[in-house]
């Protein structure tokens, strides 16, 4: 009973209670307003938009013409899935998608061309830096080797090494590259080789945004297999040259790049052994130019110095080329190139961080510049002149230093990459005359080997931890430290890649080119070496008009007079 | 001599990369680092290319 009373007394306060919950705060015909914790009702995606409420101008007002850019690129552009029922949510949100991956896919395709247009400035450089005699030779080599090196790529190169890589968000996915090879070892997975991709159609990678990934990894592949040409110019048979620039695009490129790109096991150092976010090289200073700089020092090993380069008593001479105008020429084309090298690495403009683009870019300026500075400063200070071709090597040895680290790192960090890469491209290039003997008539181990390895180590060292590409990096949570910003951890995956472009890399492309030396040898006879390799290898003089005829009396002993034709 | 070098370099290479397993420390797994390179250039700059040295084409 005194149960029954006490719910009697409060039933009036209950009604009340209840009136007040049933009765909306705000008018019915009114959206209610949506606060933090509150999500407003997803509206459905199918529903017709009211098009004309975007006022697009009127056919007559188009028709008129759009000097002023502003009645062009309107609600009307938008993709309609459905004519009947018109311009949904859902089809104005698939064009904001399909927007962002275009932007992607254009800024990507773009950055590949400027890398493609490099292989002129490495033309120009290796040809300028050779005698006249060999320029049909040293120019041939760096033509082919595109075609060569884009072949075997196609075949099997891009399968090997992105064909397990996980899909591209920036490219909208890239989802038929999802095989990996892995064996397991010491208790964790290595990732060895991607397993998609054969001829640009196994494993269903006939694919839009595939493409776009093979054209921009192709040109980058390219460039590796170029700088072998530089170092063992002016003695390479042109056969040894197309098989071994082959088996660069099909082999040893490839592994390296699936290792470090591609999801192999130098990527997940991080996520495996805790080595900050694995073995990071943000547009290729390791897997490009260390890779290229290294083979071409194995293979200038084997084949061995130009006759006249060293004395009987081994202290080296000096063997100008023929023309710095060229030399430099082609400095500034690769310097203009290499804005599609590193920004372009990105692969996207929008979306994931890619807008650091700009600040790529101005790292990839400020490291050529000082690179520049570095060397013509030293050898000012060395020999009393500012050499030209070795500036123009400060200037390379700059930006293949920023490679790795160009997406990592601040202002002051690249300037200071860039100024000990100058300095470095000096000594290095003395270290090889002088003491190794390795003859490399462009400098291309000093400037792609070395500073190549450089660039992996300042990645390391001067990585800011102020990127964000989407939050992650290699799996790993977080931006990219180096020891100066607190992870040693960091440094020491970069030194594993330094060790493994040494041990493996080398050791690999010594091997693969010790095979080409067995087939086909690898150095041309004394006798079309000392004709020059124009006519003996390729059939044609590269500058015909240059044959001279002096009295022998009168001949010149080197450089530009080796192409003079000697009367008795 | 040529193989002792390319042999050398490979151990370079392998001695870091296994050592991870071996320890978490960053000094010693920097000081691994450090030995697996200095192998690696000894074995290429050293042996190997000394060998290619001996017979140089300018001694010939």
């Amino acid at each position: 009973m005194r149960l029954a009373k006490g719910l009697m007394r409060c039933l009036p306060a209950a009604l009340v209670l209840l009136a007040l919950c049933g009765t909306p705060a705000w008018p019915q015909s009114q959206t209610p307003p949506v606060t933090s914790g509150q999500a407003a009702p997803a509206p459905k995606l199918d529903a017709p938009v009211a098009a004309k409420e975007a006022s697009p101008p009127a056919p007559e007002d188009m028709a008129k013409g759009d000097p002023g850019g502003s009645l062009t690129g309107t609600i009307n552009d938008v993709a309609v899935s459905d004519a009947k029922k018109g311009l949904t949510l859902g089809d104005a949100l698939n064009q904001i998608g399909q927007n962002k991956v275009a932007i992607n896919f254009v800024w990507t395709l773009i950055a590949g061309f400027l890398v493609m247009f490099m292989q002129a400035g490495f033309a120009l450089v290796e040809t300028g830096l050779c005698r006249a005699k060999n320029a049909n030779h040293t120019m041939m080599m760096n033509f082919m080797v595109y075609g060569f090196g884009l072949f075997a790529y196609w075949v099997c190169g891009f399968a090997l090494q992105m064909g397990g890589s996980a899909p591209v968000a920036n490219l909208g996915g890239a989802s038929p590259l999802s095989s990996e090879f892995t064996v397991s070892l010491l208790g964790k997975t290595w990732g060895l080789f991607g397993t998609h991709g054969f001829f640009l159609t196994q494993g269903a990678t006939y694919d839009v945004a595939v493409m776009v990934l093979f054209l921009f990894q192709m040109v980058f592949m390219d460039t590796a297999a170029t700088i072998v040409t530089g170092a063992v110019a002016e003695r390479w048979k042109f056969a040894a040259f197309a098989i071994s620039s082959m088996l660069l695009a099909a082999i040893t490129y490839p592994l390296f790049a699936n290792w470090a790109w591609g999801g192999g096991w130098l990527s997940q150092l991080g996520a495996n052994f805790g080595l900050g976010h694995g073995y990071c090289d943000f547009a290729g200073s390791g897997v490009v130019h260390a890779v290229g700089g290294l083979t071409a020092l194995a293979v200038a090993m084997m084949v061995g110095p130009r006759l006249g380069k060293y004395s009987r008593n081994g202290t080296p001479n000096a063997i100008p080329g023929h023309d710095i105008v060229l030399v430099l020429a082609g400095c500034f084309i690769l310097a203009f190139g290499w804005f599609g090298f590193n920004p372009g690495s990105t692969l996207g403009a929008s979306g994931n961080g890619a807008l650091r683009i700009g600040s790529i870019a101005v790292n990839t300026m400020l490291a050529g510049c000082t690179g520049s500075f570095g060397s013509v400063l030293y050898m000012w200070l060395r020999y009393g002149k500012p050499d030209a071709s070795m500036s123009g090597n400060g200037l390379l040895a700059g930006l293949v230093a920023i490679t790795a680290p160009s997406g990592f790192v601040n202002t002051i960090g690249a300037a200071i990459i860039g100024l000990l890469a100058g300095v470095l491209v000096c000594l290095s290039v003395e270290f090889f005359d002088r003491v190794a003997k390795v003859d490399d008539p462009v400098g291309a181990i000093s400037v792609h080997g070395v500073n190549g390895l450089w660039g992996v180590i300042s990645v390391g060292l001067f990585a800011d931890g102020t990127s964000n590409y989407g939050g992650s990096w290699n799996g790993v949570q977080g931006s990219v430290r180096g020891l100066f910003y607190g992870d040693p951890g960091q440094l020491i995956a970069q030194l594993i890649g330094v060790v493994t472009l040494l041990g493996f890399v080398f050791t690999l492309s010594f091997v693969l080119n010790l095979l080409v030396d067995f087939l086909v040898g690898q150095r041309v006879s004394a006798e079309s070496e000392l004709e020059g390799l124009d006519i003996p290898e390729m059939g044609a003089l590269g500058y015909p008009e240059f044959v001279l005829k002096v009295h022998r009396d009168q001949a010149p002993l080197g450089g530009i007079g080796s192409a003079v034709q000697v009367e008795s | 001599m040529k193989f002792l070098g390319l042999l050398l370099a490979v151990f370079g290479w392998l001695i870091p990369v296994v050592g991870l397993t071996w320890t978490v420390s960053s000094a010693l797994r920097l000081s691994l680092c450090l030995v697996g390179i200095v192998m690696c250039v000894v074995g290429i700059l050293g042996f190997l290319n000394g060998a290619y040295l001996k017979h140089a084409i300018w001694k010939l």
